[in-house]
């Protein structure tokens, strides 16, 4: 036992001192940063854009300017609610539709549930100077006072020397410098770039189209409406303008056909919430939380934490293995220590690693909620606590260990038969392959925890820990529990018994590594 | 208290085949520096790796430090592999002090005398260097040293010398020395007689497998009788009377120009006997000498002549 400590210690003291091992441990903190940090700058550097509308109908501009308008509080009203989320008073995940009273959680959750009828109620009540007058008591004390987000979309004063009443041809082919960015626009006496014309003929009202008409083509030459801009990847504003004319439009056929536009309004924001209720929870505690699905979902992130990691550990445990075999150090050691000794040492050592990674992401992750408090890291220090407050804490720990002692007893055993990585790779092909099974079928299962590919999966060993993990969260019958654990221990024995085997006469060789026939020789030799 | 450190009888080991070991047997005593000779794939390796009971021999017994495994004693022994390596990142005294614990030593103890031994053998400045910075020759010196730190009973060092410069193989002639001097038993292979010549008390010489030779290098001398080689005029018919005489052959030069009349003959006399007999019945028939010639032969001659054909045999093949 001494023995097998001692190569532990220096297995993991080497591996602590590789490059390797650092840029995996700082890696995940890094990208975590990385992705919040890049997230705020490019919400807060979203430039302003100049736009300019010419109607010549003269019946949709101001249809326009509302969808501009709206879009605008749309961007006020998702700010509001994440600022709401992150000061609230009592952030507690754990509530439930169902059980929030206060207007301010209706809020949230009417945004979440449906955006454009909670966009309108918040119009309705007065928008953001009536929010904040009502969500005032339900914030913590000392939270920071709302920014407004600056408006995105601005009209621009059309250059000089236009003529709005030419041809839309004409009027294109005017603008067409500035829409290119040949020239600039001259706002409030600084050079700015023109985002968008948007383009409303005379005859636009001759392309309406109806059920039962035939649809015309669209094009420049059309007399219908034209939305003129290079870039072509930020559609919320054609989105937005085209949803508000639609909606002008529709009201004014409401008009024509003697319908009352209101009652339909009230007719579309009818709707009726369905409760989801969880049928294996507490009495009382049967309505679905965020905290709920969430705690459904864990198990995924668990599978991949667990992926990564064993990936990192058996190839490290591969490499080195073979390190030792091709620069003959083996056998230094085989007089020294017995082989059973050298494996379990190199398993202990590499495991220990492999769990000093996964401290070092999870306390990275835990300082950077704690120092970088924003609505997103807030919302994920709940899940966070969540998770530590739930057991599928001690189903990680557990299939973590076990599915690492399988498949480093089934890594070693390769490594010890080949001389060089090269070498390593044909045999671990097929291995990559089934450890590539669980990661494909990890949402399925999250999704049909209990179903019949789960349940098999569960059988075959070398998915147990991953598919046990994955439905973990889902309570699965007891007799998969203690069964596929049963079956997983005694495959764990066998296999490190086997590979023990294998890894006694495998470190040994030199040449080629063995064909099948021989490692069965190996592995039927009483040695 | 056991007299011998290692006791082999009737050991065999087959690859497939081929027969590395055979039937081999032998006895080491306590506190002798004993030789391995042999030639290229004679089956050295095999044999230590038996002894360490790294390998299993399919039959015969191996007594090891009075057990039947070397695993069980392990920390009493310490073996230097023919094939050399180092873990490349480590530190030269934290790789020696590493193998010193691997084999039961303490902590604190190890890295003490790993500097002990790297001042002791001239490798003092190296000590905090990393193990991929030494030259080859260095690196086989530190990895000696790792393998014999913790004082072991038994050293088996396989093919020490090989890679060494001439002063480097005498640091390591020292060290067996020391070892020796200390009551410690080392066992070494070698091809290198000279190393054997100077070194060995006993060596055991293994030809295909097969144990050829075990004992003493006078007796190793013994195998080849001694010669003495004569030239003179005419005839030497008299003194063939003398004791000790096993045969004389007359060798013809095989240069026919040469005309002197001088005959050149080769006398093997038995191992007791004296030379000075022979010199004194030539001056007794007046047969006037133009060389008179006694060698002892090499432990080179004696390999050559049990192994010659065998060794030639094996490098063609």
């Amino acid at each position: 036992m001494k023995m097998i400590w001692l190569i532990a210690l220096r297995e993991y003291a080497e591996n602590v001192k590789t490059k390797g091992f650092w840029i995996g441990i700082l890696l995940f903190p890094m990208i975590l940063i990385a992705v919040f940090f890049f997230q705020t700058i490019l919400a807060e550097s979203a430039p302003t854009r100049h736009y300019i509308l010419i109607d010549q109908s003269g019946r949709y501009a101001e249809a326009v300017e509302t969808a501009i308008r709206l879009e605008h509080q749309r961007r006020i009203l998702q700010e509001f609610v994440s600022y709401v989320a992150e000061n609230r008073r009592e952030a507690n995940p754990e509530q439930t539709v169902t059980n929030a009273g206060a207007q301010i959680d209706q809020l949230i959750d009417d945004v979440d549930a449906d955006e454009v009828a909670a966009l309108e109620q918040w119009l309705e009540n007065g928008g953001l100077n009536f929010a904040l007058t009502m969500a005032t008591p339900y914030l913590r004390e000392g939270a920071p006072p709302f920014v407004t987000p600056r408006e995105q979309f601005v009209p621009a004063p059309l250059p000089e020397g236009i003529n709005i009443q030419a041809s839309p041809q004409e009027i294109i082919a005017q603008l067409r410098p500035w829409l290119t960015g040949a020239r600039q626009l001259v706002v409030n006496g600084a050079g700015s770039n023109l985002f968008a014309v948007i383009l409303i003929p005379a005859g636009v009202d001759e392309t309406i189209q109806r059920p039962g008409t035939t649809p015309m083509a669209i094009n420049q030459n059309s007399s219908g409406m034209q939305y003129w801009a290079s870039n072509l990847t930020d559609v919320r504003l054609p989105n937005a303008i085209e949803r508000s004319i639609n909606s002008t439009l529709r009201n004014n056929e409401f008009a024509m056909r003697g319908v009352d536009a209101q009652i339909v309004r009230d007719v579309q924001r009818t709707r009726l919430p369905v409760a989801r209720l969880d049928p294996t929870a507490k009495e009382g505690q049967e309505a679905v939380s965020i905290a709920d699905t969430f705690r459904q979902w864990a198990p995924v992130g668990f599978v991949y934490l667990m992926f990564v990691s064993l990936m990192q550990s058996v190839q490290y445990l591969l490499s080195n293995t073979i390190e030792e075999k091709s620069n003959r150090i083996i056998e230094v050691l085989l007089a020294s220590v017995t082989p059973l000794e050298l494996m379990m040492g190199k398993l202990l050592g590499i495991g220990i690693s492999g769990i000093t990674t996964i401290i070092a992401w999870l306390s990275s992750f835990t300082l950077f909620i704690l120092f970088y408090p924003s609505a997103q890291t807030a919302m994920l220090g709940q899940f966070f606590d969540v998770l530590l407050s739930s057991d599928l804490i001690p189903y990680f720990v557990f299939y973590y260990l076990a599915g690492y002692a399988l498949y480093a007893g089934i890594f070693l055993a390769i490594g010890s038969l080949c001389n060089t990585l090269k070498e390593a790779q044909s045999l671990m092909m097929p291995m990559m392959m089934i450890l590539m099974v669980p990661l494909v079928t990890m949402t399925f299962i999250a999704q049909d925890p209990n179903g019949p590919v789960a349940r098999i999966m569960s059988w075959i060993p070398l998915f147990t820990p991953f598919t046990m993990m994955n439905r973990a969260a889902a309570e699965p019958p007891m007799m998969d529990v203690i069964g596929t654990t049963i079956v997983l221990i005694l495959t764990i024995a066998l296999v490190l018994w086997l590979s023990g085997k294998i890894f006694r006469q495998g470190v040994l060789r030199t040449g080629q590594p063995p064909r099948i026939v021989e490692i069965v020789r190996m592995l039927r030799n009483r040695h | 208290m056991h007299e011998n450190v290692l006791e082999l009888s009737k050991v065999c080991k087959k690859y497939g085949a081929f027969t590395a070991v055979d039937d081999m047997s032998f006895v080491i005593p306590k506190g002798a520096i004993y030789g391995f000779l042999g030639p290229n794939g004679a089956g050295k390796t095999t044999t230590i790796r038996m002894i360490l009971d790294i390998l299993k021999p399919d039959s015969g017994s191996i007594n090891i430090l009075g057990e039947t495994s070397a695993l069980n004693v392990r920390q009493r022994i310490g073996y230097l592999p023919e094939e050399k390596g180092l873990y490349k990142k480590m530190k030269v005294w934290a790789i020696i002090s590493y193998f010193a614990t691997l084999k039961g030593m303490d902590k604190k103890l190890a890295k003490q005398r790993a500097f002990e031994l790297l001042e002791t053998y001239g490798l003092k400045d190296f000590a905090d260097a990393k193990v991929e910075s030494l030259s080859k020759g260095m690196g086989q010196k530190v990895q000696v040293l790792s393998a014999v730190a913790h004082r072991p009973e038994l050293v088996i060092l396989d093919e020490p010398f090989s890679g060494l410069d001439p002063v480097n193989q005498e640091v390591l002639e020292q060290l067996i020395n020391d070892m020796a001097h200390a009551g410690q038993t080392v066992i070494f292979s070698t091809h290198i007689m000279q190393h054997a010549e100077r070194l060995c008390d006993r060596m055991l010489l293994i030809a295909k497998g097969r144990k050829i030779f075990d004992g003493t290098l006078d007796q190793a001398r013994a195998i080849i009788p001694r010669r003495v080689i004569l030239e003179c005029q005419g005839d030497i018919a008299p003194v063939l009377q003398t004791n000790g005489i096993i045969c004389a052959t007359e060798k013809f030069a095989t240069d026919a120009t040469d005309t002197s009349g001088t005959r050149h003959w080769e006398i093997q006399i038995q191992e007791h006997a004296n030379p000075q007999l022979i010199l004194q019945r030539c001056f007794e028939n007046g047969i006037p000498l133009t060389r008179f010639d006694y060698t002892q032969p090499s432990l080179h001659d004696v390999f050559v002549h049990l192994v010659g054909s065998d060794a030639r045999e094996h490098s063609f093949r």
